[in-house]
């Protein structure tokens, strides 16, 4: 299973990465076209700026997931096979649940559309939008065996 | 090969349910509900109420759901009693049931003022079940006007559900303002608002004494001696944990079933779990019931895995919810209202933009938070509350828009990070 890692070091904030999954997840997959769509396409990620650093924030796709026992209405499911939470927009009645847990406070509301906005890993592409739109390469999409060691050079 | 009994078809049920699959593939598991009805939410019963989703949107698990984990389901069958000496169960209908282990996951059920005279009368609703709110709906036909006793979230839900079908709307509620368990009396005053400029009268510090009519229900009588006509009167004044079946069993009861850090209640192959269950709370750290959906689920899986073998401790519940009406959203958790003089607010209220933020601080922790307007971030919250964090470098970031996970990056438990320093 591949995941989204960022090197903080390398992210200027430049929000490209915000601007390509908006894009990415538009009717349009086209910049023009998609602000000019009804339901205007929001991303799914999001930089978040603490000190001098620059934090790209969306879901980690748990493997422990408060937001799928939120979930009242059985929209969100996380699918064992590929190690993701699924969410089923027709089963969605934006009650919130999943923001009110969300431990990392990737989940947003779109108040519009009433629909919780999460990252799906671009799911049907080969990788995220995001990543191929960062100029820095501070996005990084690998497998997430590494994982552990880079949590340990986090904590130090 | 063991023999699990669950009593509860719904959040805590289920859950526990999936916990003993997901590690026990063979042992045999019976579920249990008095409803008629596949496994359905009833948090999404006011949106049914309302016309706003269908009827087969209120299923949470896939139609196949009991065959695919193959799961014994027993519909339409109330319990009476729970024998522990025997472990067997009794049933209505005089036929019983022998366990290994039992789940006690039997929820709640609305409450009624026990004074109240006239709540027998046709038109006199809790909403509580699938039923309850089909029931309310076919006489909404018939009805032009409706009365909502109570101002919680439930109450107002109702209330929400009718209003979109076209009813003329009365609110009575005894406090000052609704919402009062959520809210406080400013945050709440948005929702007021909201609701008075759809039409509907809320009238505060006021009660109903009386239900008139013949059979049928024609009026309620306030404590001010009003008389107001409706067809439809909901009920709206909280619930009551549904343990019945354990009376004059050694089972330790208070408000709900007492069960210890791993669910289990007083007596070892006999746990609970959800609305019955009184637990730990995370933040008042007393022992209540904390009604709720995620508490449920969290208490259901907990009680399953326990149930098997494994020794998992439960933290403790917390109070939180989060509701919506007419596009303006807002979640609450923990200590709201502050009791204790020693606690420290910090507020920020907009009431322009419908926005306000309130925090409320123990010295140097976060024991309680309401969020109107912009709910985003909640969960980072409720996580600071949960875990304890000391939040003293962060204080004045809180009420900020540009608050974010990234500020306590710092100072919270880390699982598994996506962040290279
Ligand atoms: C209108 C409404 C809105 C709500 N909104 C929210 C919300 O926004 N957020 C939130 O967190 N929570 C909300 N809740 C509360 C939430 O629905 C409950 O916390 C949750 O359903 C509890 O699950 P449970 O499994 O403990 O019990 P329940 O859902 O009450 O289910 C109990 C089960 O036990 C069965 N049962 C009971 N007694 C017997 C018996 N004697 N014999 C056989 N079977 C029996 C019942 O048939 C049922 O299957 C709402 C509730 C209502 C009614």
């Amino acid at each position: 299973m591949k995941k989204l890692y960022y090197d903080v070091k390398k992210c200027l904030g430049c929000k490209s990465c915000e601007i390509a999954c908006a894009v990415a997840h538009s009717q349009n997959k086209d910049l023009f076209k998609a602000l000019k769509e009804e339901m205007l396409s929001l991303p799914r990620k999001k930089i978040h700026r603490s000190g001098d650093k620059n934090f790209p924030n969306s879901c980690r796709h748990c493997q422990e997931h408060p937001c799928v026992d939120a979930c009242m209405a059985g929209a969100l499911v996380y699918d064992q096979e590929s190690n993701m939470v699924l969410h089923d927009e027709a089963r969605c009645v934006g009650c919130w649940m999943c923001v009110m847990v969300c431990p990392y406070g990737s989940i947003r509301p779109n108040l519009k559309s009433k629909i919780p906005i999460r990252c799906d890993k671009c799911k049907d592409e080969d990788e995220p939008a995001c990543v191929r739109a960062c100029p820095t390469g501070a996005i990084i999409w690998k497998e997430a065996d590494e994982e552990n060691l880079l949590s340990s050079n986090k904590t130090e | 090969m063991k023999n699990f009994v669950i009593i509860g078809n719904s959040a805590a049920g289920i859950s526990a349910a999936e916990a003993i699959r997901q590690k026990d593939k063979k042992s045999k598991i019976t579920i249990i509900s008095e409803e008629d009805y596949h496994s359905y939410c009833r948090c999404l019963i006011s949106y049914f109420l309302a016309g706003e989703i269908p009827e087969e949107k209120l299923v949470f698990r896939p139609e196949d759901f009991y065959k695919e984990n193959n799961l014994n389901l027993i519909l339409n069958k109330k319990v009476v009693k729970v024998e522990p000496k025997k472990n067997i169960i009794k049933f209505e209908d005089k036929t019983s049931l022998g366990y290994d282990m039992l789940l006690i996951a039997t929820g709640a059920s609305s409450k009624f003022p026990p004074d109240l005279k006239g709540l027998k009368k046709k038109g006199v609703f809790g909403l509580r079940t699938i039923r309850d709110a089909k029931e309310i709906l076919n006489l909404v036909p018939s009805s032009s006007s409706s009365c909502i006793l109570g101002g919680g979230l439930v109450s107002l839900k109702a209330a929400y559900g009718l209003l979109k079908r076209g009813q003329e709307l009365k609110i009575i509620v005894k406090s000052k303002f609704v919402l009062s368990q959520m809210l406080d009396e400013k945050g709440a005053g948005l929702f007021m608002k909201k609701f008075q400029e759809a039409g509907v009268e809320i009238m505060t510090a006021r009660d109903i004494v009386e239900i008139l009519g013949n059979g049928d229900l024609k009026a309620v009588r306030l404590d001010s001696g009003k008389v107001i006509a409706c067809s439809i009167l909901v009920v709206g004044k909280g619930v009551n944990p549904n343990t019945d079946l354990i009376k004059d069993t050694q089972l330790n009861l208070d408000k709900g079933i007492l069960v210890d850090q791993y669910m289990k209640s007083s007596i070892p192959n006999i746990f609970a779990a959800g609305d019955v269950a009184q637990t730990f709370d995370l933040v008042y750290k007393n022992s209540v019931v904390n009604a709720l959906w995620p508490n449920a689920i969290e208490q259901g899986r907990i009680s399953g895995l326990n149930m098997i073998g494994e020794n998992l401790k439960y933290d403790g519940s917390m109070t939180m919810n989060s509701i919506g009406f007419f596009d303006l959203p807002a979640i609450s958790m923990g200590i709201t209202r502050p009791k204790n003089p020693e606690l420290e607010e910090l507020v920020l209220f907009d009431e322009k933009r419908n926005i306000c933020k309130k925090f409320v601080l123990d010295k140097n922790h976060l024991v309680g938070m309401i969020a109107i307007g912009d709910i985003s971030n909640c969960g980072v919250f409720l996580r600071l509350i949960k875990e304890g964090t000391d939040i003293t470098s962060i204080k004045n970031e809180l009420v900020s828009e540009t608050f974010s996970y990234a500020k306590v990056l710092d100072l919270v438990k880390h699982k598994d990070e996506v962040f290279i320093l």
